[in-house]
């Protein structure tokens, strides 16, 4: 078990888990500690706004420990976030209790809206604190699970699972649009008050939002480190890379990728429930299937198969997002098509992933000028070259 | 004008079913004699003399005294002092409109001193009712006769089964005849006639069948004979059971009509993704493409020559075809022939391409919709028994397929084809055999992308044409292709059309978005079970 | 019948009339063949003679339409899927070498190390001294100990091979079934690559599937030829290749 845990911290990551670590005490020190005209001063909004890259951050981390590194593009990881906003969104309307429009202290405002005379079963235990976050990685795991019980048995592969993926958001997003399912419908979840006593509004909430946000994000990246540097990675990587010679070698393929997509689900759940409050809204659209495609860019862009990249990915292109969004709103859509043909055209590894490679690449190429000096073989110095191209 | 005096001939059989009189028919013998002079004469006549006047009126049978009739019902028939003309009037201002009684076509403005009402007691009204009854059961004009079975049919009553019996007698048209049997029959069960004719008129009704038939029965159940209860019984129940017949026929049709339109929204796809194994995630925006082709090229006609408004859809087809196969040719050439081999990337670029291009139309077109026109033969719809056919989802299902089995000539006939399926199956192969593969795919893909273009001309009637038109439909055609089975185009057609099915069956008990979701999570179950689709091929070589 | 049984009673494999077709193509028709404990046997036979299925069908990827395929006498192996029989001792090399590429050739063998295969077995699992030893004699036996850390997409097509017989080792299997071991090798790694099989075979059963004739001379072993999913003939080299039917159906092509 320890072993499990050392083995994870290798340079770059310890590296990455420091400088995440950093921001989380740092951000919330300068955003509180600060006079709001001093230069160091961040605030509350720009701090909220991080927060949410750092969600994303741990969403496209998720899907990088699935679509990296055992190989299944997933096109519906949006849906295990969003099930996990929807889990932290209950909380957050039952912590509402009857401050709402209507005053009603046991259904939420849309509820009474819609003549429910009760609170639907699945709602209950939700003002439980500890039962809302048990449920925050239970549901995605659960569909996970379910799906993925049934995909990975029938060997579904490659594209076609990609497609069915992205179908069962589809459906998720129609379903959860739906007033009678119980979940708000069309304005979802919104307006909330209070997390565990404090106010989401409140600077100080604001503040801890974000360094657990942070904190979750190197957790799950130690996780995650971990797994993939265990024997386990490795098999994951070889599912990746040749699957029926894991089969062949007495592995149980499904059973790898299952458990693979169902961690993945739930640290995807945790980005929700983290996103949900900093946001201060869930709704169905963030199902949409276009969401969930635009974190693979994220992972791409940073480099998938790397565990940083995924991360720089994220806060790289929800910046330039926010960025453009708010200079130039019409170039937007244009900048991030043109970003995904770029990406898969010129930089198929991401950054993260050309710069280790270039670095790898040099590495082999000197390695192999000495073995020349000590063998004189030529040929190993043509592979190495192959090797860097 | 026509619009005006159908209206009219309606509100006039509303005034004749109101019949509360006897009705002596008048001889159509004397039909096609000029009524003109008979109308002028109401100026100068007295009660007795309108009445014969209205009698012979009647008989000339002319459907065009309609309006003439009402209006003098209504008390707006004037005579012109100067001339004793007879006019129908409509007071405007200080002076009255007057049109002509016969063609309706307006005769100029007189002061209100320069004409006189023709008047009229309740005896005549009478009359007048009869006159029209008879003008339009007795009319010489075979459609204006069934119309006036039809709106009896559809508002039965006692009182008219004289009125129904004397037409029924000189009708000669069976068509026409076999309404009134069933106008007659209607009108017969509620009245007081002998429990034989209305055995007889029940099994008429029956055999006439619908939700109307299985209306006047239920009416009449309460109020009917006991002895004729095992009768009606046994009617409504044939009619109900024949009435769900065609409910699930129009639930069918509404099937095929949904299938045809995943149709022709997947079968581009078959193509880039069945055929080459393309994931074209801008698929979608190519339907957009098209359907934004077809507005413009509407847009034209509109505007340098709008004669050609009913050919526009012809027009919009090839200009479709062109501009979306220039656009897949483009990128195909432009990135896709880099990423052969690599389908995950493919879906990540062409995804690119679907944003960029949506982006395009929204900076040129904006965001909001666009409206594109039905030519005329696109609109309206013909009843089939017992269901309702729009001439749009007829002609979508025809283009739907004629499209489909033009393509699987292409595919099956031509040297293309060959050529084409030589390099889906075996690149290297293909291309030391002197076919020039890069050339083959680009067509390839470019076809694609036409036949999706295409796709778009024709959804243009039926869906919303905005920059988002692409988005809605992509999945359903990858549902389509993946379902049927990739690289048989067979299987895009069963799939299609299954699932359009399917989905029409599970609407009505489940709702349309709950049918829906639950079309995808079969479709889910259905590629575990197998991966490969319907029509899978099956073997060494596929598993590879 | 008794010696059918005692046939099958001292098999490691045994397979009997086992048919499979696809789409109307019979790709197995009434296949019949038994491999003893400790046997080395080599297969030949014309492209589409079935040698590919029957291993699909012997190593679970494949289900038969019909016939029988028992392991050690008592397992059906129709009934396992291929972890399942990886897991019972029988290894498989693929026609095209398939090693992890983005793996050293060490972690290519500690995957191949026949250990807990479960998902927590092996996030727990830690290199033991014995496992160890024992990929490092694997290194030496398909010599390459100087070549341990590198990416196994560097080494060349021939060393591909041969890490790849050297995964089989590793998970020390029963029956071993190698598909086209020398396909695109020189001649001296060919004749290596004999030298390295029958030392292999000392200690378990292989089956090898080759065209190369020269190859199976230096073999020296049983010889069976498949031609259209059924066996053609059985015996020594010099047997089989004297044989008419095998001539005109596959040498003499």
């Amino acid at each position: 078990m320890s072993g499990f845990v050392f083995r994870a911290l290798e340079g770059r990551i310890v590296i990455a888990l420091a400088i995440i670590l950093g921001v989380a005490a740092v951000v919330p020190a300068l955003n509180l500690l600060t006079p709001p005209d001093s230069t160091f001063h961040i605030p509350t909004y720009a701090m909220s706004l991080m927060g949410k890259y750092l969600c994303y951050a741990l969403l496209a981390l998720a899907l990088d420990l699935v679509w990296g590194y055992c190989g299944i593009l997933s096109l519906g990881h949006g849906a295990f976030f969003a099930l996990g906003g929807y889990a932290m969104g209950m909380y957050l309307m039952r912590q509402i209790g009857p401050r709402g429009v209507y005053g009603n202290p046991v259904l939420p405002d849309f509820m009474v809206f819609l003549n429910y005379k009760e609170l639907p079963w699945f709602w209950h235990g939700f003002d439980w604190f500890a039962f809302a976050m048990l449920m925050v990685l239970v549901v995605p795991g659960l569909l996970a699970f379910i799906f993925g019980w049934f995909a990975f048995r029938s060997r579904v592969n490659g594209v076609y699972l990609s497609i069915i993926t992205q179908a069962m958001t589809y459906a998720l997003l129609l379903a959860f649009f739906r007033n009678d399912m119980g979940f708000g419908g069309n304005n979802g979840l919104t307006d909330f008050k209070d997390i565990l006593g404090f106010s989401v509004q409140a600077d100080g909430t604001r503040a801890v939002l974000f360094a657990v946000s942070a904190i979750m994000l190197a957790l799950c990246l130690l996780l995650a480190s971990a797994i993939v540097r265990s024997k386990f990675g490795k098999v994951l990587v070889g599912v990746r890379d040749a699957e029926s010679r894991v089969r062949f070698l007495g592995f149980r393929v499904e059973n790898i990728k299952l458990f693979t997509f169902v961690v993945s689900a739930m640290m995807a759940g945790i980005a929700g429930a983290l996103f949900v409050p900093q946001v201060g809204i869930i709704n169905p659209g963030e199902f949409a299937p276009a969401n969930s495609i635009e974190v693979v860019v994220w992972t791409a862009v940073g480099g998938r198969g790397t565990l940083i990249g995924p991360i720089i990915g994220a806060l790289l292109v929800n910046a330039g997002k926010s960025f453009f969004t708010g200079a130039f709103p019409e170039i937007w859509l244009f900048a991030l098509g043109g970003l995904f043909i770029a990406v898969t055209l010129f930089l198929p590894r991401g950054i993260v992933g050309a710069i280790q490679h270039g670095y790898k690449a040099r590495q082999a190429l000197k390695a192999a000028a000495e073995a020349e000096k000590g063998r004189g073989s030529a040929e190993t110095v043509a592979q190495a070259a192959q090797a860097a191209e | 004008m026509t619009r005006k005096i159908a209206f009219r001939l309606l509100q006039s059989l509303c005034i004749l079913l109101c019949l509360t009189c006897s009705f002596s028919a008048p001889s159509l013998a004397q039909s096609g004699s000029d009524p003109k002079p008979l109308i002028d004469a109401l100026a100068k006549a007295d009660f007795s003399e309108t009445e014969v006047l209205l009698g012979k009126l009647a008989a000339t049978g002319d459907t065009r005294l309609v309006p003439a009739l009402e209006a003098f019902n209504a008390g707006d028939l004037y005579f012109r002092k100067a001339d004793s003309l007879v006019f129908i009037g409509e007071a405007a201002g200080s002076s009255y409109e007057l049109i002509d009684p016969l063609t309706g076509a307006s005769a100029g403005q007189a002061p209100k001193n320069a004409v006189t009402k023709i008047k009229i007691n309740n005896t005549l009204r009478r009359a007048i009712r009869s006159a029209l009854g008879g003008l339009t059961l007795l009319s010489p004009d075979r459609s204006v006769r069934l119309q006036a079975a039809d709106a009896l049919l559809r508002s039965p009553s006692p009182e008219n089964l004289d009125l129904v019996e004397t037409a029924l007698a000189k009708e000669s048209d069976a068509e026409v005849k076999a309404r009134m049997e069933e106008a007659r029959a209607v009108s017969l069960l509620p009245s007081d006639r002998s429990l034989d004719e209305k055995r007889a008129a029940i099994q008429t009704i029956k055999s006439l069948g619908g939700r109307n038939a299985l209306g006047i029965l239920n009416t009449v159940a309460g109020t009917i004979d006991p002895s004729l209860k095992p009768d009606l019984d046994a009617a409504v129940s044939a009619i109900q059971s024949e009435q769900q017949l065609w409910d699930m026929a129009q639930n069918v049709w509404y099937g095929l009509s949904l299938g045809s339109v995943l149709l022709l929204a997947g079968i581009g796809l078959a193509i880039t993704f069945g055929v080459m194994g393309i994931i074209n995630m801008a698929h979608g925006e190519m339907v957009m493409l098209g359907a934004y082709s077809t507005f413009v090229v509407q847009d034209v006609i509109r505007d340098h020559m709008p004669s050609l408004f009913n050919w526009s859809l012809a027009i919009a087809l090839p200009v479709a075809f062109l501009v979306t196969g220039a656009v897949g040719f483009v990128i195909e050439r432009g990135i896709i022939r880099f990423l052969y081999g690599r389908p995950l990337e493919t879906l990540l670029a062409t995804w690119g391409v679907s944003l960029i291009l949506q982006q395009t139309i929204r900076s040129i077109f904006g965001p909001t919709n666009q409206e594109v026109g039905n030519p005329s033969w696109m609109s309206g719809s013909f009843p089939v028994g017992g269901m309702t056919i729009t001439w749009n989802r007829m002609w979508i299902i025809v283009f739907s397929l004629t499209i489909f089995f033009a393509l699987l000539a292409l595919m099956k006939k031509s040297s293309y084809g060959l050529s084409m399926r030589a390099v889906t199956q075996n690149r290297r192969m293909a291309s030391s055999m002197g076919i020039k593969t890069p050339w083959v795919d680009a067509l390839t893909f470019a076809l694609g992308s036409g036949i999706a273009g295409i796709a778009g001309v024709a959804l243009s009637q039926i869906d919303n044409v905005s920059p988002n038109l692409g988005q809605s439909y992509i999945i359903d055609s990858f549902m389509v292709v993946v379902f049927g089975g990739v690289g048989n185009l067979w299987g895009t057609l069963v799939g299609a059309l299954s699932l359009g099915v399917l989905n029409k069956f599970l609407e009505p008990s489940v709702g349309a978005v709950l049918g829906k979701i639950l079309v995808l999570v079969l479709i889910i179950l259905f590629i575990q079970k197998r991966p490969r689709g319907l029509f899978a091929l099956k073997g060494r070589a596929v598993e590879a | 019948m008794n010696t059918i049984a005692e046939t099958r009673s001292k098999s490691l494999l045994y397979l009997e009339n086992v048919s499979v077709s696809f789409d109307g193509f019979k790709a197995l028709n009434s296949l019949s063949f038994v491999v003893e404990p400790g046997e080395l046997r080599a297969i030949i036979g014309p492209n589409g003679a079935g040698k590919t299925t029957m291993m699909d069908i012997i190593t679970g990827k494949t289900r038969p339409d019909s016939g029988i395929v028992l392991f050690e006498d008592d397992i059906d192996l129709t009934r396992k899927d291929e972890a399942d029989i990886a897991q019972l001792g029988i290894g498989r090399k693929f026609q095209k070498p398939t090693v992890f590429e983005s793996h050293t050739v060490w972690d290519n063998l500690e995957l191949a190390l026949n250990r807990d295969r479960g998902v927590f077995g092996t996030l727990f699992y830690r290199l033991t001294p014995d496992d160890k030893a024992r990929i490092e004699e694997i290194l030496e036996t398909i010599r390459m100990t100087a070549r341990r850390n590198d990416l196994a997409a560097n080494l060349s097509h021939g060393q591909k091979q041969w890490l790849e017989i050297g995964m089989l080792l590793a998970q020390e299997p029963k029956l071993l079934l190698v598909d086209e071991p020398v396909a695109g090798m020189t001649d001296a790694e060919t004749t290596e690559t004999a030298v390295l099989l029958k030392e292999i075979a000392k200690t378990r059963s292989v089956v090898v599937v080759e065209h190369d004739m020269g190859f199976i001379r230096d073999l020296g072993v049983k010889v069976t030829c498949l031609a259209e999913g059924s066996v053609l003939a059985e015996g020594s080299i010099d047997f089989v290749s004297s044989d008419p039917k095998v001539i005109e159906n596959y040498l003499g092509r």
